[in-house]
């Protein structure tokens, strides 16, 4: 059998698992509700999880203006100016071990538990990674790729949108895929810690009320949310970068950030 | 710029921003119930601090996080080592790791607690669950990162399996196993966090969320600045020894 | 493209007026150390058409050199006239300039590559396709047009960020060590190609190299430069025949000429 064949056996035998144990009584339904379960539950009641859903990526939308928009900018001005990387960024990457889900008491008290809260956690923790990895992008372009433009007499103008642009967008575009997944999940982990509305809400209110369907159904629309957001970008990113060579190698040491904790 | 100007840079940076912190509520730009100033919440801290009852649930949170990373680190070495060494199982599982390093964690803690309750196991498996995959991946990174040449040239000169497990794995794998495990630290911590904040009797997280729900700002933000203080300790920690065993690299 | 090909009495004609000319320059740079003396009293003279060589010990400032003829450095000395104007800025009209590494923009095809300095113009597009077509035909790459920098070999990235240079039909071809991060094969294969296209194209080349071979074979005239700071200590006169061919390296003139750069640079760096 080759590994591909071997692979796909083992998710099917996941998902098959997943559908007789419960079904078996081998585990509670309450901790496992059969694949089957789940999938009618989220076409039943795609009214209220669609109504959910608009809720968390009307507002995914908002924060990931503020989080992607600002970490691109701050990112590759932090980059680009040998002074500020200096002194700012091993600053930054410090922070960067500050647990941040312990601001969203914080902005729930400044904000209420509407939206505004949702919105600005999101924010700020789709912020920090996007930046450093912009920072990072930034600071790697070929030094000599300047003094070429320089030598054929571009302005700093032309610089700027003919050499240094160009050179950035595979970062950016790895930016706006790390930032995207985590202000998702900053999104709908908020909401799943306090609030009002949206997907996470309902999958903390299924919860509470022990509905397991509704909760593993509302877990798999989030992570196929996650999953399409990412492959998308990665699709994206593919055909932007054609010239950067025979895509990416496998993740490395430098690779190992995970989008979320 | 030298280093003393570098260094006196972030001094000037963190002092502006402290200083803004301070002066807002002082200044009553901001509403001091809201943004208590920073020498309040940093006294708060303090105080807080010499509290049998604070220790306790710093106690727990702790607790957890060391049993989540003394489970996720050998199991996510373990695995990683068996992955990077054998090319079949690697070829096999390769693409669903990868996957499930990238899927977001947080989003199946409810699952955890509907199996688990609200107790110390589910904020350990949970804390597991959410570093395991980078410990693995950090562990075949590591493998992956030693030069053939290197092992050839050790072997050329008569080195057995065993001198060459310690004199050319090892130091080549350090500074990758320890980045990940400062990774695995940082992203337990906040696991554990935030597993406490969502449903839980005890721990930092469970006092976090109740002092937010309760307007308690000054400890609110106490509890923060003593988190955050922590974490960045921590990290720099390791960061230190991850730079002492990884000098020779660029 | 009729005018890149200067005709062979235009060149001999314009022997009496240089195109680049070089007086008194020095340049001195501060450090931890106290001011670093990098050049010091070169003047130099470079006619039209002829293709003149630097060589000298590693550090010697001969890429620095050519960095200010190219306007992309200022000296703190002495003047720099190229074409009878001083060069204080890159001026691509007057001086194209290949750099060690190809430094092809990777997300351009070898053929906006090579248009590239014509788009920094605002020359209309139908006639920027056409000069870089016509360029990378004159350098042998017609059939790689369209392949990005990673899917060529360094050889032909060099070819083509020759092309790039020339585009601006530029009075002076500057090459800083071109053929440096090449195997020796190609290098070798690289300066035939290079003779040629400077023989079709009648461009004024001042090239520099640590090669000695490469510099006998390739020159009209070899400047030797001293360790630092960096004079012209000898001016050696290459008198073989042209087209050159690698035959003539086994000659006796091309070891004799070779011997005596090699000597002077091995006094000059005691």
């Amino acid at each position: 059998m080759s590994p591909r064949a071997i692979r796909w056996t083992i998710i099917a035998g996941v998902l098959v698992l997943w559908e007789v144990l419960p079904r078996a009584g081998l585990v509670p339904v309450l901790f496992l509700p059969p694949l089957t379960t789940t999938l009618s539950v989220a076409v039943t009641e795609w009214r209220s999880y669609g109504a959910a859903l608009a809720v968390t990526l009307s507002q995914v939308m908002v924060a990931l203006l503020f989080a992607v928009g600002g970490g691109i900018l701050v990112g590759a001005i932090v980059g680009g100016v040998a002074r500020m990387r200096q002194v700012l960024l091993p600053v930054f990457s410090s922070l960067y071990a500050v647990p941040l889900v312990v601001l969203y008491p914080v902005f729930t008290a400044w904000f209420g538990i509407g939206s505004e809260a949702k919105i600005a956690f999101a924010s700020v923790y789709g912020f920090f990674p996007t930046m450093l990895s912009t920072a990072a992008g930034i600071q790697t372009i070929d030094p000599n790729l300047m003094l070429t433009a320089r030598s054929m007499g571009a302005t700093p103008v032309q610089r700027l949108f003919r050499v240094i642009l160009p050179a950035a967008i595979p970062t950016v575009l790895a930016g706006l895929r790390l930032g995207g997944a985590l202000v998702i999940i900053g999104v709908v982990v908020a909401e799943m810690l306090i609030s009002s509305a949206g997907i996470g809400y309902l999958i903390t209110s299924s919860r509470t009320v022990l509905n397991s369907p509704h909760v593993f159904a509302g877990v798999l629309l989030v992570l196929l949310i996650a999953i399409g957001f990412d492959l998308a970008m990665r699709l994206l990113e593919k055909r932007c970068a054609a010239w950067s060579g025979a895509g990416r190698a496998r993740p490395g040491a430098s690779d190992v950030r995970p989008a979320e904790a | 710029m030298n280093h003393a100007a570098v260094l006196a840079g972030r001094a000037v940076l963190a002092a502006a921003l402290l200083g803004i912190w301070e002066a807002l509520p002082r200044l009553g730009i901001a509403d001091p119930e809201l943004l208590p100033p920073f020498t309040v919440a940093a006294a708060t801290a303090l105080e807080m601090f010499a509290r049998p009852s604070l220790r306790a649930d710093l106690w727990v949170t702790t607790l957890e996080l060391l049993a989540a990373v003394a489970i996720a680190l050998p199991a996510g070495t373990l695995l990683g080592l068996l992955l990077a060494e054998s090319e079949r199982l690697a070829r096999i599982f390769d693409p669903l790791i990868f996957f499930l390093f990238s899927i977001p964690k947080s989003i199946f803690l409810p699952m955890f607690i509907l199996t688990m309750g609200i107790g110390f196991w589910q904020k350990v498996a949970f804390g597991v669950f959410s570093t395991v995959f980078i410990v693995l991946m950090s562990a075949a990174a590591a493998v992956r990162s030693v030069r053939p040449d290197h092992v050839f040239v050790a072997r050329a000169f008569g080195a057995s399996p065993v001198q060459i497990a310690w004199r050319v794995y090892l130091p080549s794998m350090l500074p990758i196993l320890l980045e990940g495990l400062r990774l695995a630290v940082i992203f337990g911590f906040t696991a554990v966090l935030l597993a406490e904040m969502y449903a839980s009797r005890t721990g930092m997280g469970h006092q976090i969320a109740s002092w937010g729900e309760n307007f308690m700002m000054d400890r609110l933000f106490a509890g923060v600045l003593l988190l955050s203080v922590i974490a960045i300790v921590v990290n720099e920690t390791i960061r230190a020894v991850e730079a002492r065993c990884g000098h020779w690299r660029q | 493209m009729s005018q890149t090909l200067a005709p062979d009495a235009a060149a001999a004609a314009a022997d009496a007026a240089p195109i680049v000319s070089v007086t008194g320059l020095g340049h001195v740079y501060p450090s931890r150390e106290g001011p670093v003396h990098a050049l010091a009293d070169i003047s130099l003279e470079v006619g039209q058409g002829k293709f003149v060589v630097i060589v000298g010990p590693s550090g010697c400032g001969k890429s620095s050199l050519l960095m200010m003829l190219a306007g992309l450095r200022h000296q703190s000395e002495g003047a720099i006239l190229c074409d009878g104007r001083p060069m204080s800025d890159p001026d691509p009209d007057r001086v194209g300039v290949v750099f060690q590494e190809a430094n092809l923009f990777p997300w351009l095809t070898a053929i906006e590559n090579v248009a590239f300095p014509l788009a920094l113009r605002k020359v209309p597009r139908a006639e920027r396709q056409a000069r870089a077509a016509a360029m990378l035909e004159l350098v042998g790459l017609a059939d790689a047009r369209g392949r990005y920098p990673h899917e060529l070999s360094g050889g032909m990235k060099q070819r083509v960020s020759i092309a790039r240079g020339l585009v601006q039909n530029p009075k002076v071809l500057l090459m800083d060590e071109p053929f440096a991060a090449l195997d020796e094969q190609t290098r070798m294969a690289m300066g035939e190609e290079l003779l040629r296209i400077w023989s079709e194209t009648g461009k004024t080349v001042v090239f520099v190299t640590h090669s000695l071979t490469e510099a006998v074979y390739l020159a009209d005239e070899v400047l030797v430069m001293s360790a630092r700071p960096g004079r012209i200590i000898d001016r050696v006169a290459v008198p073989l025949p042209r087209p050159r061919t690698y035959a003539m390296m086994a000659s006796p003139v091309f070891g004799a000429l070779r011997e005596r750069i090699w000597q002077q640079i091995r006094a000059s760096a005691r």
